[in-house]
């Protein structure tokens, strides 16, 4: 079976600073797959290139066995991949309702672009539907720039899924959250893999040894290890690299 | 589902109709009295609220703050202008300008959208200032001069006719063109296309992420205004009789611009509010003193220190609420039960 997500050989640079280099790995379908590494390792440099943020200067993106190499972010999108990033980027002048039906827009049929906005019946229902699964009913006609940064967490999770994606990259989704809320987050995400495949950037070792069926080591923009969580742990490589500072 | 912008929208729309009925007793009222001169400054005034409607689009709801928006409505004058010398016709010179607009729109909005806030500003400025000059030195547009002699024509609505020379039925013409362009802006901004326009104004590095591509809604936005405005300007020539470049050059578009932050950016109905007050301080304030502009300048200075949100920021929140209120009757009932409030008023009565 082709895997949802296949990272080939992909490397960008800055200037002479090679920000990701040669890194390749496979996300499959219904997984949790987790890139960890040190501050400055690549990995969010890694989202910007599949997501189509950033265009790779060498290798390859296949979502779904379809070459996306450096196509723009709403392309990507179409694809079936969907983003969220480590400092939350919502509408913050709209509420909360609001930018999940801006996000689930994606669902009508294109002939409902020029028509009034309540005709817009699956992308209204798929809202009502986030924004209980999310349990931010009560808050659905709250600006989201007022909302607490736990909620507003939450509901950039909540955008990303609203428009029915195949692949889902969350960038750093527990940062800044109370310990709570983090364990919170955790079962949510744990949750996801019914509907789609995980990719995500980690940074608590406890979260990402309980929840990752498989995980990514970067270090200095390379990929230093992969495998099984017990695997990587094991890794005498990953442990001087990482471990060793942590 | 409760809809912010639909529900403040719905209040525009109040402030519209109630605009609309001032000016049909304005308009009663000239025909009563025999009156040229308010009848024919109100018609100016519609026509550049439809300019002003242009830049509140793309400020308001896109997002972006357009220094030359006159370069549009220019165009439609002078093409106007140009069709009813050769073939007296209101709808081929309406479709003339829409046409002619349409074009420069596109082409204007691929340079422009190559960049975005300062740069933008100034690059719609440079291009409403470099097309101005250009007519401002063409000889066969009248140079300097304008052109002259547009000479006064009949419309046809199947039997019946409105002569563009007849005040009152010229402005309600105007009024019915203007409106138009208001109620297409509107409904387009009440549907999911809309909607990513005003996302955009929030947060424009997001939208490609949600699957929409951020240039093209710019330039859907940026080609809408420059159509409404082209078709604004399209009336001006069948109004005054000439086009002179001075209606593209940046005194146009920037008295759009403050009739916008008057009448309150991000409202449409504000742009139509703010263009009328505009005409009407210019024209109270000309008659005291030549040196009008500076009082518009100070008072422009004071809204935006004291009133940001513009006259319809002021008017709009009150009649949302009384909206609001009067659409709730039927819905779910109000914290408190309404009978033992009123059973409350009665014992309250006595002392």
């Amino acid at each position: 079976m082709t895997p949802v997500l296949d990272i080939r050989d992909l490397g960008v640079s800055f200037g002479g600073l090679k920000a990701v280099d040669q890194v390749s790995f496979q996300a499959q379908r219904h997984r949790i797959t987790t890139v960890i590494g040190p501050n400055g390792a690549g990995k969010s440099t890694l989202f910007n290139l599949i997501s189509g943020a950033l265009r790779p200067h060498r290798g390859q993106v296949l979502i779904d066995g379809v070459d996306m190499t450096g196509a723009a972010p709403e392309r990507t999108k179409a694809a079936g991949l969907s983003r969220s990033f480590q400092i939350t980027s919502l509408f913050s002048e709209l509420t909360v309702a609001e930018n999940l039906r801006l996000a689930a827009q994606v669902l009508e049929p294109v002939g409902r672009t020029l028509l009034p906005i309540s005709r817009s019946t699956r992308a209204l229902a798929k809202t009502g539907q986030m924004l209980d699964r999310f349990q931010l009913a009560h808050k659905r006609d709250d600006l989201v720039g007022n909302l607490s940064h736990g909620d507003q967490r939450r509901l950039e999770i909540a955008v990303c899924l609203a428009s029915e994606p195949k692949i889902l990259l969350l960038d750093e989704p527990t940062q800044g959250m109370s310990h709570g809320d983090t364990a919170a987050t955790a079962e949510l995400v744990r949750g996801l893999t019914d509907d789609v495949t995980v990719l995500l950037i980690e940074h608590d070792i406890g979260l990402v040894m309980s929840l990752s069926d498989h995980v990514v080591v970067m270090h200095q923009g390379r990929k230093l290890a992969e495998g099984s969580p017990d695997v990587v742990r094991a890794d005498p490589a990953v442990q001087a690299a990482y471990f060793g500072h942590a | 589902m409760h809809d912010r912008l639909t529900q403040s929208m719905r209040a525009s729309h109040l402030l519209a109709l109630l605009f609309v009925l001032a000016s049909l007793a304005l308009a009663a009222m000239g025909t009563a009295t025999d009156d040229t001169f308010y009848l024919r400054l109100g018609t100016e005034a519609l026509i550049f609220a439809g300019l002003a409607l242009s830049v509140d689009l793309l400020l308001g709801y896109s997002g972006v703050l357009s220094l030359g928006q006159a370069l549009y409505f220019g165009i439609g004058a002078y093409v106007s202008a140009l069709t009813l010398m050769k073939v007296p016709s209101f709808w081929l010179a309406m479709a003339a300008a829409f046409t002619a607009s349409l074009l420069a729109a596109i082409i204007g909005g691929l340079i422009a959208n190559r960049v975005r806030g300062v740069y933008f500003a100034l690059i719609t400025f440079g291009l409403a200032q470099v097309l101005a000059k250009v007519v401002y030195n063409t000889r066969e547009l009248g140079s300097s001069d304008g052109m002259i002699g547009i000479p006064v024509i009949e419309i046809a609505f199947g039997p019946f006719s409105v002569s563009t020379g007849s005040p009152v039925g010229f402005f309600l013409i105007v009024l019915v063109v203007i409106m138009a362009l208001y109620a297409l802006t509107a409904y387009l901004l009440d549907t999911p296309f809309g909607r990513v326009l005003t996302a955009l104004k929030s947060n424009e590095r997001r939208v490609p992420f949600l699957g929409y591509s951020a240039w093209r809604a710019r330039m859907a936005a940026y080609v809408l205004a420059g159509v409404v405005a082209g078709l604004s300007g399209a009336l001006y020539p069948m109004l005054r009789g000439f086009v002179s470049p001075e209606l593209m050059f940046f005194a146009t578009s920037g008295n759009a611009v403050i009739s916008v932050v008057l009448g309150g950016v991000g409202t449409l109905a504000g742009a139509i509010y703010g263009s009328v007050l505009l005409v009407i301080l210019k024209s109270i304030i000309g008659s005291w003193t030549e040196h009008h502009l500076i009082v518009i300048g100070l008072i422009f200075m004071l809204c935006v220190l004291f009133l940001p949100k513009g006259l319809a920021g002021v008017l709009r929140p009150p009649v949302e609420a009384w909206l609001s209120r009067h659409r709730r009757i039927p819905g779910p009932v109000p914290d408190a039960p309404v009978l033992p409030a009123i059973a409350v008023d009665t014992k309250a009565a006595p002392q």
